[in-house]
């Protein structure tokens, strides 16, 4: 009985129960492989965490003469997970780009799709046994983060929340990289297809980012206050919002000024110019709502395209 | 070290392989298909690879579909195995449709193709545990069937080494105990025996025998036919795409072969020897062959019985011919498909 409960309950059991899942992680974690891409991406993180620490120390006291500990803890804590959203954007694709193609490529497609395996398990399986590889790059990060702390100014709630933002990352980026590999023969291709894809949602929204941000920045800095109103500054609002909710550093960067600012976690306040303000969802929320989505609708798609037999 | 010798394929024959098919084909019957096509149709664009396939496999039996390159064997076993449309007709397993029930298909079904990979980073047990759990066979019941399955394609010494350090011919049998894991009724192989060595082939032949014998009807495909006669109780031939004949063996063996071939090797006479033998009853005709060691050689084709044979031999010492040697030539199936399949491949 109580094993009984606890395989309910065991979120690894459930992992484990899926065949795929369990190959894959038998397979990714043996050999030098495994401990070779954790010790490198530890070395990158740790590399630059070291030169971010020694560029802020030495910023901060040529200034003022003292050390800002919280503003050194901000920047050192935001730089590291900047890092690991560029390692996560980096290795996720790689990941899974093979995951489909990859059975191809080996010849061991045809043998699994006889098998009573549904598509959809193989594509959980796939996707699960990637991401939890990902997990533990990030939990083998933590104490690099947790230097920030001794600096103060960084709080538990950022820890949480960028680690949500990277993970929906990784699912979104995960599921694409699935998706390209069950569109493409070739798992080169596929992982191409991914980058592509990836950058050019990281750019083209920071691009649009930037172009919103100036053009809300001069239509409130007019003179003329008259001109500027609530309606107008709503309707420059949404898709700037929109935008950032579409870019994991911008939602990573905003929620982290409204944590600071505005001491809250779900929901953000908007000031507008005529002194009055509005509630909303905190970037990160709506970020989460939007990846995860995302990934959802690719992944039935990605399952859709897998069901189909060769005409 | 006695066995670097390689065994050629006549010292390592197993003749009570013939003799278990012959035992397998009495119980056989005829009508009860578990692999039945109907007007099968497969198209690669223009290229037309299966032609109005009428399969009929009974169940139980030991089915070998020959043909040349290209004829279309795989094309027909993807389709059998619901990795592949068909372009038009139906073909059922079991009484289940290929494409309306591929589920319960892929129940009935082992498959193994002719063209497979192993995953690198996989231990035997491990590999046969990754595809039982695709099986939907509970974890309790996986350690057990694993050592059952080693057993069977004797692999129980090599369980804990790594798939890709196994031989091609251990592959070949790691891959068999895989298509078992679920106890299918039907086993599907694309050319098992392709790229083994003699003794691999045998142990291959050797083991499909067994799977027989445990009630399993197997459909395998291969283009030698010596290969299949052996053991085969049923045999297709596919052509271009058409099924050229199929039945049991014994019925295409009768069928194919009202004739007798008799060599006769003399030391001299030769015309008087001819014409003795055309004046006998069902003589069809006589033919010099090449002299072999200096003796001459005739080929008679003779379609009466074996009283008929003996009447022959004594025709001929009657009359004083020196005859040195007087044999019945065997004539193997290999022979059988080089006349059936003649001038249709180009
Ligand atoms: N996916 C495909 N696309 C186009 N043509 C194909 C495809 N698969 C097979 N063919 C063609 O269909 C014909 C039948 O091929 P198939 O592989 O079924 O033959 P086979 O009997 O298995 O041959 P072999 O003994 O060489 O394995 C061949 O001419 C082949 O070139
Ligand atoms: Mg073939």
């Amino acid at each position: 009985m109580a094993t009984r409960l606890n395989r309910l309950y065991n979120p690894l059991y459930i992992l484990i129960r899926n065949p795929v899942a369990l190959k894959e992680l038998r397979g990714r974690m043996r050999g030098p492989r495994a401990f070779m891409v954790m010790t490198g991406y530890l070395l990158i993180v740790g590399f630059f965490t070291t030169f971010i620490y020694l560029a802020a120390t030495s910023d901060s006291l040529s200034n003022t003469g003292e050390i800002d500990g919280g503003e050194v803890g901000r920047i050192l804590f935001s730089s590291v997970v900047a890092i690991e959203l560029f390692l996560v954007v980096f290795i996720t694709p790689a990941f899974t780009a093979s995951a489909i193609s990859g059975e191809h490529e080996h010849q061991t497609y045809d043998l699994l799709r006889t098998t009573l395996l549904p598509e959809s398990s193989l594509v959980w399986g796939k996707l699960f046994s990637a991401l939890a590889y990902i997990i533990l790059l990030l939990l083998a990060a933590i104490p690099m983060q947790s230097i920030a702390f001794l600096f103060g100014g960084v709080d538990l709630p950022e820890i949480y929340i960028s680690f949500v933002i990277l993970m929906c990352t990784a699912v979104f980026l995960g599921s694409l990289g699935i998706y390209f590999s069950s569109t493409t023969r070739s798992t080169l291709r596929a992982n191409i297809l991914t980058y592509i894809t990836a950058m050019a949602v990281a750019l083209i929204s920071a691009l649009i980012i930037v172009v919103l941000v100036g053009i809300n920045n001069s239509y409130t800095a007019t003179t003329n206050t008259s001109v500027v109103t609530r309606a107008g500054e709503w309707i420059l609002l949404i898709p700037r919002g929109l935008f950032i909710c579409l870019n994991p550093l911008a939602t990573l960067l905003v929620t982290r000024d409204f944590l600071i600012n505005q001491q809250s976690v779900f929901t953000i306040e908007y000031a507008f110019q005529d002194g009055t303000s509005v509630t909303l969802l905190s970037p990160w929320l709506v970020f989460s709502f939007i990846y995860l989505t995302m990934a959802g609708i690719i992944l039935w798609r990605t399952v859709h395209i897998l069901k189909r037999i060769q005409e | 070290m006695t066995d670097v010798i390689p065994p050629s394929e006549e010292n390592i024959e197993q003749p009570e392989l013939a003799a278990d098919a012959i035992k397998l084909s009495a119980q056989i019957d005829e009508e009860d298909l578990i692999i039945e096509t109907r007007g099968l149709n497969k198209r690669y664009g223009k290229l037309h690879a299966v032609k109005d396939l009428n399969l009929q496999v009974p169940r139980g039996a030991i089915y070998g579909f020959v043909g040349p390159n290209g004829a279309g064997k795989t094309s027909t076993m993807r389709i059998l195995t619901t990795l592949m449309r068909p372009s038009g007709g139906e073909a059922f397993i079991d009484g289940y449709s290929v494409i309306h029930n591929p589920r319960d298909v892929r129940r009935s079904i082992g498959y193994m193709p002719d063209f497979f990979g192993v995953y690198e980073d996989m231990k035997v047990w491990e590999y046969l545990d990754f595809f039982a759990a695709c099986y939907e066979i509970p974890e309790s019941q996986r350690h057990g069937l694993i050592n059952d399955l080693l057993e069977l394609v004797d692999l129980s010494h090599r369980r804990d080494d790594m798939v890709d350090k196994l031989s091609r011919g251990m592959k070949q049998r790691l891959c068999l105990a895989r298509t078992l894991a679920h106890d299918p009724s039907v086993l599907i192989l694309d050319e098992p025996a392709s790229g083994l060595d003699p003794r691999a082939r045998v142990e291959i032949r050797e083991l499909l025998i067994e799977l027989a014998k445990m009630g399993k009807t197997i459909f395998f495909s291969s283009h030698i036919l010596a290969d299949v006669s052996e053991i085969c109780t049923h045999i297709g031939i596919i052509e271009a795409g058409e099924m050229v004949m199929q039945g049991p063996i014994k019925e295409l063996r009768r069928q194919l072969n009202p004739h007798k071939i008799i060599v006769i090797s003399l030391l001299d006479k030769v015309e008087e020897a001819k014409t003795a033998i055309l004046q006998l009853p069902d003589v069809e005709a006589v033919t010099d062959l090449a002299p072999e060691d200096g003796k001459k050689r005739l080929r008679v084709e003779f379609k009466g019985e074996d009283a008929g044979v003996s009447q022959l031999l004594a025709a001929l010492t009657t009359k004083g011919i020196p005859i040195v040697n007087f044999a019945e030539e065997t004539s193997d199936l290999e022979q059988v498909f080089m006349k059936v399949t003649k001038g249709i491949v180009s």
